[in-house]
């Protein structure tokens, strides 16, 4: 890459220091102590590297999962929504089957969380297919739609009877969870899924068939010649995404949260979407932006606790990067694909 | 008070009209920058950017100088994106993602630098409520249409000047252009570049006072996310009205009917789950999305990069 391809990206993120630096120094802490804080608050203990990759993890799963709807220039941003119908379904799963073996309530609660994110996915995906409906607006409405099918369930149908300062549902037996990884923290097996997710991706990647979505967004008649249908290829991708949010939103409620609260997408589907971005829509590239994500959400809260300085510091320096990103995306296809089109 | 009653009606009304207001400011900033052929994701962030500044604004130095702020900070967006996308050559779709990401954050962390948790908040004065003479005394319907905030008037009016605008001056036309044919257009010498530049300013300020009316005109205080996907809502309500100002106050009016119906309606204690309410105008304004799908206004170069020829 040349030093021209390079600049804009490191400019970008030059900027994002700097800006990251001055809200540091409105909040009264240093900019560097504040950046201190924020790299000993994702790595500094091995408590602290746990919170890093507890948090990468969902983020991994949902970016490895909407990719290939995203390669293929369908831009579903609803994992959102379908974390909390995964997150929901595998709560209700989970207490229904109350008693039973452990291997059998981690299979259910990842197979109801999986289906149910992919049905929530399946009405966007028809309403593009068939309906020519932007799936952009209909995913991001659907999100607020789901939002208030959880606030609803967790006053009624999935309520706990016992007294509890804010809504959640009861208590998840502790053998419906993946067992911890790393004592001392709350990392889970769970994490297996990303190195077996970022595979499958990349395995993914190297067939026909992705090459031929890959272009389905600029040249649909390329495509359909290539066998593509344009409609499959819509909603398979849209489904993939779904079901691998619907597996994050079963994971984050019963390997980290153990009971379902609203509070459990929390922002993760749509920064899952972020990453893969961020990522290139590439499995390396995904699994080190989620890495990155991770590190400084954790990071954020250390600084929090630290010097005072709001957490929300890790969305904005989240954002400058992947505008940085875009950026440096753009510099280097300009630089590879000059020669071939001039 | 119940459904039968018309006092009910009204206040679904009058709440329809408040509510509609914020999102016609948006959705109109975005029916110009669409019309350019630019999709503006980040219409989100920039409400919510618009109702701290304004908020912010309005409580260091009155609610005039909260609207100027929330004004500058969404052109300021606009202008922003427009740096990264027209010129940086970045993603729009990625970029619009990016900044609402970047405006929630930036105003949750600032907002908690302004007001830290556990002090008391910081009075907001409310931009005046203005009575039209007469016709505010109709029966039914007066009190709904006539005695309503400023923001309201001044939302009318802009998009009566904008739908004439678009249609009878040589600037509309040169938006029209650049959305249908940037190439074309910039032959007959428009600057495609700088027509959705411009026109990304403009959004982004109209964005900008959008989430100011909910803070400055309205609530009288600022809370993270205070927008709750309105900017999604103004997105759907350019589609839903075929990308014309008078259109997306239509949209924007589907939408705030049932936000106002919800509204009246929860206090009603009727039995119906108020999670169902709270949903409904986001369900209603996804069925007329879907409703609306079929047969594509749309400019003809919406959503697609400008090539190196049309600088």
């Amino acid at each position: 890459m040349s030093a021209r391809a390079i600049a804009p990206a490191a400019a970008s993120l030059l900027a994002a220091l700097a800006i990251g630096g001055l809200l540091l120094t409105a909040s009264g802490s240093g900019p560097l102590a504040g950046y201190d804080a924020l790299v000993a608050g994702a790595f500094g203990t091995r408590y602290d590297v746990g919170e890093t990759l507890v948090r990468a993890l969902p983020l991994a799963i949902v970016a490895l999962g909407v990719a290939p709807a995203l390669r293929a220039g369908v831009f579903a941003v609803g994992a959102e929504g379908q974390v909390v119908l995964g997150a929901m379904a595998a709560t209700a799963v989970v207490l229904g089957l109350d008693g039973a073996s452990a291997p059998l309530l981690v299979a259910a609660g990842a197979g109801a969380g999986a289906l149910a994110g992919a049905a929530w996915a399946l009405l966007p995906a028809l309403l593009r297919a068939r309906l020519g409906v932007n799936e952009i607006l209909s995913t991001l409405l659907l999100n607020y739609v789901a939002a208030a099918v959880l606030g609803w369930s967790l006053r009624t149908w999935l309520k706990t009877p016992d007294e509890v300062p804010s809504p959640r549902s009861d208590n998840l037996p502790l053998e419906a969870a993946l067992p911890n990884l790393l004592a001392g923290t709350r990392l889970h097996w769970g994490i297996a899924l990303v190195p077996l997710g970022a595979l499958a991706l990349a395995w993914w990647l190297r067939t026909p068939r992705a090459l031929a979505y890959d272009v389905f967004d600029t040249h649909p008649s390329l495509a359909r010649r290539a066998g593509v249908d344009p409609r499959r290829a819509i909603v398979a991708t849209m489904l993939v995404g779904g079901a691998a949010a619907g597996v994050a939103g079963w994971l984050k409620v019963t390997a980290v949260d153990g009971a379902l609260y609203a509070s459990v997408a929390g922002g993760l589907g749509f920064t899952g979407v972020l990453v893969a971005l961020l990522g290139g829509l590439r499995p390396l590239g995904i699994v080190l932006a989620a890495l990155l994500f991770g590190a400084l959400s954790a990071g954020a809260d250390g600084l929090q606790i630290d010097t005072g300085a709001p957490a929300s510091l890790a969305t904005v320096l989240q954002a400058l990067l992947l505008i940085a990103a875009a950026l440096a995306f753009e510099a280097r296809r300009r630089s590879t694909t000059t020669t071939r089109t001039a | 008070m119940d459904w039968a009653e018309l006092s009910f009606w009204t206040l679904v009304l009058g709440g329809a009209v408040r509510l509609a207001t914020p999102v016609v400011l948006a959705a109109l900033g975005e029916a110009l920058v669409e019309r350019s052929g630019m999709i503006n994701l980040g219409i989100e962030g920039m409400m919510l950017a618009g109702a701290l500044a304004g908020a912010w604004g309005a409580a260091t130095a009155g609610w005039g100088a909260g609207v100027l702020l929330a004004l500058a900070v969404g052109a300021a967006l606009g202008l922003t994106m427009a740096l990264l996308v027209l010129w940086g050559g970045a993603n729009q779709l990625v970029v619009g993602l990016a900044v609402t990401l970047l405006a929630g954050g930036l105003s949750t962390y600032l907002f908690q630098l302004w007001q830290p948790s556990g002090r008391t908040a910081a009075r907001v004065p409310l931009a005046p409520v203005v009575d039209v003479p007469g016709l505010s005394s109709i029966p039914l319907v007066g009190e709904a249409l006539f005695e309503q905030s400023v923001f309201t008037y001044l939302a009318v009016a802009l998009v009566v000047l904008a739908a004439w605008s678009l249609r009878r001056t040589g600037v509309g036309l040169a938006v029209r252009a650049t959305g249908d044919d940037p190439a074309r257009a910039a032959l007959r010498g428009v600057a495609p570049r700088r027509v959705r530049a411009a026109t990304l300013a403009v959004g982004g300020a109209l964005a900008g006072l959008g989430g100011c009316v909910l803070t400055v005109g309205y609530l009288g205080s600022f809370t993270d996310n205070v927008t709750g996907g309105r900017g999604y809502v103004a997105l759907a309500a350019v589609i839903i009205g075929r990308w014309s100002p008078l259109g997306a106050l239509a949209g924007a009016a589907v939408f705030a009917v049932f936000d106002a119906l919800a509204l009246q309606a929860q206090g009603q204690g009727s039995g119906i789950p108020i999670e169902l309410f709270t949903a409904l105008p986001y369900v209603v304004t996804l069925l007329v999305l879907i409703a609306v799908a079929r047969g594509s206004a749309a400019p003809r170069a919406l959503g697609r990069p400008l090539d190196a020829a049309g600088g």
